[in-house]
């Protein structure tokens, strides 16, 4: 007993976090077959959007977070239309996509400390709840962030799967050109794309917020967590994002156990490229 | 005239650090960005080299290669088993464990300490600690590096390296064992940036964990984008911008935290748009 309820509690949420993060990823990844790195920064123009209107000009909370996501959404269509779809259109590589939106990622970050400073912020106010679950503890916010997990695991699962719009995004994954040729408007369903995720990505961000805090940094450790939580689990495949990132959550908090935590990011590549060696396609094949 | 000779030895040295990455990325067409960790790993073995056994700087220098050329050959190994994206993504993958080594192996690094009082280059006589010869002696190792590199290329093992990047699969019909042309090209650029890493520590005379993060392998990556792929001038060419830039942005007057940051949207600004108008660069000769 002792420690093991604690690790595995941690593991969790480390989890549901990484699993919010994938799935965006996953989402962009699957309609433009591209690895979009300026993603990562929009997990910290949601933790910035809350802590202007929240912290500093006393919004209330609800509203922060709703202005949040969708102003996190706007920058990922935006990023979209200024740089994405126009290499697109070209047929550029996807090297020359990637490395476009190191750029974009590169900007947006420093764009972020420029206004708010690089320091460390908070977003709680402090002192929130901690449960006691099966002898580890949990606290408010954790509750909250895997609760949230787990709806947009779901509501995104039952869009994708059932209505008109999930169905034209999957056609648009599977083949542009064609579904392009059946009459879908294939940039308006990407740009959507882009939205959807960029929001899911800025929730994300928030909620590190209240439950570590911000820094305009943020975005490249979640980022690659979420990447790497989307290749185990099997790139391009929701579910697979899901299962990876638990998956890495619990590698990750087991791997530390004995050893010094600032060793989690080396654990967490050290598991990508042994599944990149030898299961490439991922825990769920899509 | 200091701050001009300061600018010139880096110049130097990071002009070194991209003709090193240029013959993986451009000629090769293998786009690595874990230049920083190999840059790194000369850089801490000649520290810690110098600190603790007081050897001969080239000497130092020359373990420090021999290190870093073992470890890519291992680590280049593993990547070779990769293309595109997951090239990319796996390549930054051991930037951040080679990164998350230098921080955490206290006992050696010192981790976020880092390690001062390194001492600079002496041969013959010959004493560098003034900048004016340092600058001298980087010049002459970049121009060695250049004439190197550029022997690399135009022999008729680069041009296999170029063929390799246009069509790997086409060159395996022809029975040539691809994999290892990949994995030698890969040993020389990291034992390279190694040469580089060894001057910057004796220069700086310090070195510790923040200056080999991901982030410093995308201005490497930076570098050789904007001089041009495939182009060993276009790379001195890059570094000789990208290292000046930040300076005339300091005289436009931003406050000093500011101004780092202006850096960063700029390196940032300058990707995006030559993806979007000249994914070859300025002279280059290759798109990706």
């Amino acid at each position: 007993m002792g420690i093991l309820p604690q690790l595995i509690l941690n593991s969790i949420i480390a989890g549901a976090i990484y699993s919010m993060v994938a799935l965006g990823f996953n989402l962009i990844y699957s309609t433009t077959r591209f690895f979009d790195l300026g993603y990562g920064a929009i997990t910290a123009v949601g933790g910035y959007t809350v802590f202007w209107l929240y912290k500093l000009h006393g919004v209330n909370l609800p509203l922060s977070i709703l202005v949040a996501i969708v102003v996190a959404g706007l920058i990922g269509v935006l990023a979209d239309v200024l740089v994405y779809r126009r290499l697109r259109a070209r047929r550029a590589s996807t090297m020359v996509l990637l490395v476009a939106s190191l750029g974009v990622f590169t900007m947006l970050q420093a764009v972020i400390a420029i206004i708010f400073s690089s320091q460390f912020q908070t977003l709680s106010s402090g002192g929130s709840k901690v449960y006691g679950v099966w002898g580890g503890a949990i606290t408010e916010i954790q509750l909250i962030i895997l609760c949230t997990a787990i709806v947009v695991m779901l509501l995104l699962g039952v869009f994708l799967k059932y209505t008109r719009f999930g169905r034209a995004i999957r056609a648009v994954g599977d083949d542009e050109e064609v579904a392009r040729v059946v009459g879908i408007n294939t940039n308006k369903i990407i740009r959507f794309v882009f939205f959807v995720s960029a929001g899911i990505g800025g929730l994300s961000g928030l909620l590190v917020g209240f439950d570590t805090g911000i820094e305009p940094t943020m975005g490249l450790n979640l980022l690659l967590k979420g990447v790497i939580a989307a290749i185990v689990g099997g790139i391009g495949s929701v579910w697979g994002g899901v299962l990876g990132a638990f998956f890495l959550g619990f590698v990750e908090n087991f791997g530390i156990w004995q050893i010094s935590g600032e060793w989690k990011d080396a654990i967490a590549f050290a598991l990508l490229i042994v599944f990149l060696l030898f299961r490439p396609q991922g825990l769920i094949k899509k | 005239m200091p701050y001009l000779i300061h600018l010139a030895i880096l110049i130097g040295i990071y002009g070194i650090l991209g003709l090193s990455l240029n013959l993986v990325v451009g000629y090769t067409g293998l786009l690595s960005v874990t230049q920083a960790a190999f840059y790194g790993l000369g850089a801490y073995a000649t520290a810690v080299l110098l600190t603790t056994t007081g050897l001969n700087f080239f000497v130092a220098t020359f373990l420090g290669v021999l290190l870093t050329s073992i470890l890519a050959l291992l680590i280049g190994f593993v990547l070779s088993r990769f293309r595109g994206d997951y090239y990319a993504l796996g390549s930054f993958g051991f930037n951040i464990i080679i990164y998350s080594i230098f921080l955490n192996w206290q006992s050696v690094t010192r981790g976020p300490l880092g390690i001062p009082g390194i001492s600079r280059p002496t041969i013959f006589g010959l004493n560098f600690s003034d900048n004016l010869p340092f600058l001298i002696l980087t010049v002459i190792i970049a121009i060695l590096v250049y004439l190197l590199c550029r022997f690399i290329v135009n022999s008729s093992f680069g041009r296999v390296l170029k063929a390799i990047r246009e069509d790997e699969q086409a060159l395996q019909v022809f029975g040539y064992r691809t994999a290892h042309y990949k994995l030698t090209i890969f040993v020389i650029s990291a034992g390279l940036a190694a040469v580089a890493g060894s001057l910057f520590a004796s220069y700086i005379t310090f070195v510790d964990p923040s200056s080999f993060v991901l982030f410093e392998s995308i201005f490497i990556l930076a570098i050789i984008i904007l001089g041009g792929l495939a182009n060993l001038r276009g790379s001195l060419l890059g570094a000789f911008c990208l290292i000046l830039l930040p300076e005339l942005l300091r005289f436009v007057g931003f406050p000093s935290d500011v101004a780092a940051q202006m850096r960063q949207v700029v390196y940032g600004l300058i990707l995006v748009i030559l993806m979007l108008y000249r994914p070859q660069g300025l002279m280059g000769e290759y798109k990706l």
